[in-house]
């Protein structure tokens, strides 16, 4: 695989939705193509399955109905190996719990991703931390930072890799507006620079992209 | 640093794996030691007879008074030789035959002599294990090749020339004398000389044994063509230590020629290494079941973690890896620690057996049982990783 180019959606629905009525749904029981190099703003009230469609997406869980094609090769039916491969070269993921080890430090947390790719450079690095504003708290442990400064050296490690989509789970959900548009430029200029897309949800504080294609969950 | 180590690593128990690595040295030092004992000891009931296999059995009856004054005859009937041949155990017989004519033998020492009245078997040359090239006769030749018991060397040194006041001789030195043979017909007749080689000294045969072409050679030309029937049949057994030999043997009154190896205490001494073995063992598979699950629990406190690498996209094999050391590392100690232990047990002992007249057996058989059981704990404990890592694969 040299690139995914896209993703498809068909007749997709949480298992757990199932049983109930949901609402008309732009990504849900429908067919959605998400193509490589575009933006989309995936908009949902709590509990509507954002972070669901991020673990279809990323491999993590496959608890849904319908089908997931990566490039027309169904989800459900590529092997650990294959997801691992895909992890490390064509979907970046900055999960909502961030997933940082809290014993580590910033720097480490994010070399243990760019270890297992060599796809960013210590000066790259450096200058991320630099634009988000944490390069004081490079070599602090993960555990005793605040929250949005733990969703910045989260964001910092989803691009040590080169990417075909970039998954974002509510990446700015505590950052104040001046920190929003500067990961919202950080990822863009990352993404654009690699002809990714960029899949980010929100629950009303979204990341300020510009020219994303909106879509309601 | 690897974080990766660093991360998976936390919540080691130190208490545990040397728990672990203490035992399964103490399992296998019992085994090897009990192994390399029982090698080291057994050359002092197996005295390895190099002419003739330990499969093969030589059998003679029993000689009571009884049957001397009865005048029951001590040789085989082909009826006796067709039921042994019958028996289960039995692969092939082979009969002993004796020289048909008088012999004296004659050896001379720096001017003085020594003569005796001997007499000469011979048995199927495929129960001789002695190079065809020093074994065998040609006719025409003057030379003899023979075999005897080594209880005649040790009748000689410690019996006869002691008390004659000749010198003791080795086995080196008495295979290098010339032997002068002297082959007489009944009658006085015919008479036949020439020179025996001594080729070897058997344990387990009872006898001198000449070249079976030899003595059918012989027994042409000066026996008196009388056709006897033989007294000793060697055996080759096609199950060796079988039980229902010596049942045989005792119901049919015969016995085993030099056989030492099915003795009692040879009997006690494998009972006595199978317990030794055995409790090796139990032990060597709790501490295995205890590596097992002290590294079950450890994976299963981390488990967080390792979905997390693997959500990073470590290979399953990079978050099995620190586990997988910890296993050869605790296995290798326990292994070099039990090598150790076993050579220094040996040094031990290995002074008050050679007093016994035991030879030393090669430590390699017990070193690589060693090598095969920690592999075994490996292997299995790497598969145990692989599956626990692969279950955190979903949260």
């Amino acid at each position: 695989m040299n690139h995914i180019e896209a993703i498809t959606l068909r007749g997709m629905l949480p298992a757990v939705f199932a049983n109930e009525s949901t609402p008309s749904s732009e990504v849900w029981k429908t067919d959605l193509t998400l193509r490589r190099g575009e933006s989309y703003l995936i908009e949902a009230a709590s509990g509507a399955g954002k972070s669901s469609l991020c673990a279809y997406i990323y491999g993590s869980r496959d608890d849904y109905r319908g089908t997931l094609l990566l490039d027309g090769n169904d989800a459900r039916s590529l092997s650990i190996p294959q997801w691992q491969e895909i992890r490390r070269r064509h979907i970046a993921y900055l999960p909502q719990e961030l997933s940082l080890f809290p014993e580590l430090s910033a720097i480490q947390n994010i070399e243990l991703k760019n270890r297992l790719t060599g796809h960013a450079s210590p000066e790259m690095i450096e200058g991320w931390l630099d634009e988000l504003g944490i390069s004081a708290r490079r070599d602090f442990p993960a555990g005793r930072m605040s929250i949005g400064q733990q969703q910045r050296v989260a964001i910092i490690r989803s691009l040590c890799q080169p990417f075909d989509f970039i998954l974002l789970d509510e990446p700015v959900s505590h950052l104040d507006e001046e920190n929003n548009r500067r990961a919202a430029a950080m990822i863009e200029r990352e993404a654009r620079r690699q002809g990714a897309a960029i899949i980010s949800t929100s629950v009303g504080n979204p990341l300020l992209l510009e020219g994303a294609h909106p879509l309601s969950l | 640093m690897n974080f990766v180590a660093k991360l998976l690593r936390k919540n080691t128990s130190p208490a545990r794996i040397i728990g672990f690595t203490l035992s399964n040295f103490i399992g296998l030092a019992i085994i090897l030691g009990g192994l390399q004992f029982y090698l080291d000891i057994r050359s002092i009931w197996e005295d390895d007879d190099s002419f003739i296999k330990t499969d093969y059995l030589v059998v003679n009856k029993k000689i009571t008074s009884e049957n001397t004054f009865a005048g029951a005859s001590s040789s085989f009937s082909e009826e006796e030789i067709a039921d042994i041949e019958r028996q289960p155990w039995v692969a092939s017989v082979g009969r002993f035959s004796s020289a048909d004519y008088h012999v004296s033998a004659s050896l001379n020492q720096g001017g003085r002599g020594m003569s005796t009245s001997m007499f000469f078997e011979a048995i199927p040359g495929e129960y001789v294990d002695v190079p065809a090239s020093q074994w065998g006769y040609r006719e025409g030749s003057d030379e003899v090749p023979i075999i005897i018991s080594k209880d005649y060397l040790t009748l000689y040194n410690f019996g006869f020339a002691s008390a004659a006041g000749l010198p003791q001789m080795s086995e080196g030195l008495m295979s290098g004398i010339p032997l002068t043979l002297r082959l007489n017909s009944e009658d006085g007749l015919r008479s036949m000389q020439l020179h025996g080689r001594v080729a070897g000294y058997s344990n387990r045969l009872n006898t001198i044994l000449v070249p079976q072409e030899f003595l059918d050679l012989t027994n042409r030309e000066l026996g008196t063509g009388a056709k006897r029937q033989p007294a000793r049949l060697i055996i080759r057994t096609s199950s060796p230590g079988d039980v229902a030999i010596a049942d045989y043997m005792e119901s049919h009154n015969l016995e085993i020629a030099g056989d030492k190896s099915s003795s009692s205490a040879s009997f006690l001494l494998k009972v006595i290494v199978g317990i030794i073995l055995a409790i090796g063992l139990t032990i060597t598979l709790l501490s295995f079941f205890i590596l097992m699950l002290s590294i079950s629990l450890l994976i299963e406190k981390n488990r967080d973690k390792l979905h997390s690498l693997l959500m990073l996209g470590y290979d399953l094999k990079a978050v099995a890896a620190p586990y997988n050391v910890i296993v050869a590392a605790a296995c290798a100690t326990a292994l070099v620690l039990s090598v150790a232990g076993l050579l220094a047990m040996r040094a031990y002992y290995l002074p008050a057996l050679a007093g016994l007249g035991a030879e030393t057996a090669s430590v390699l058989p017990a070193l690589l049982t060693g090598m095969l059981l920690t592999a075994v704990i490996i292997i299995l404990n790497i598969a145990a990783i692989r599956k626990k890592t692969k279950a955190a694969w979903r949260l």
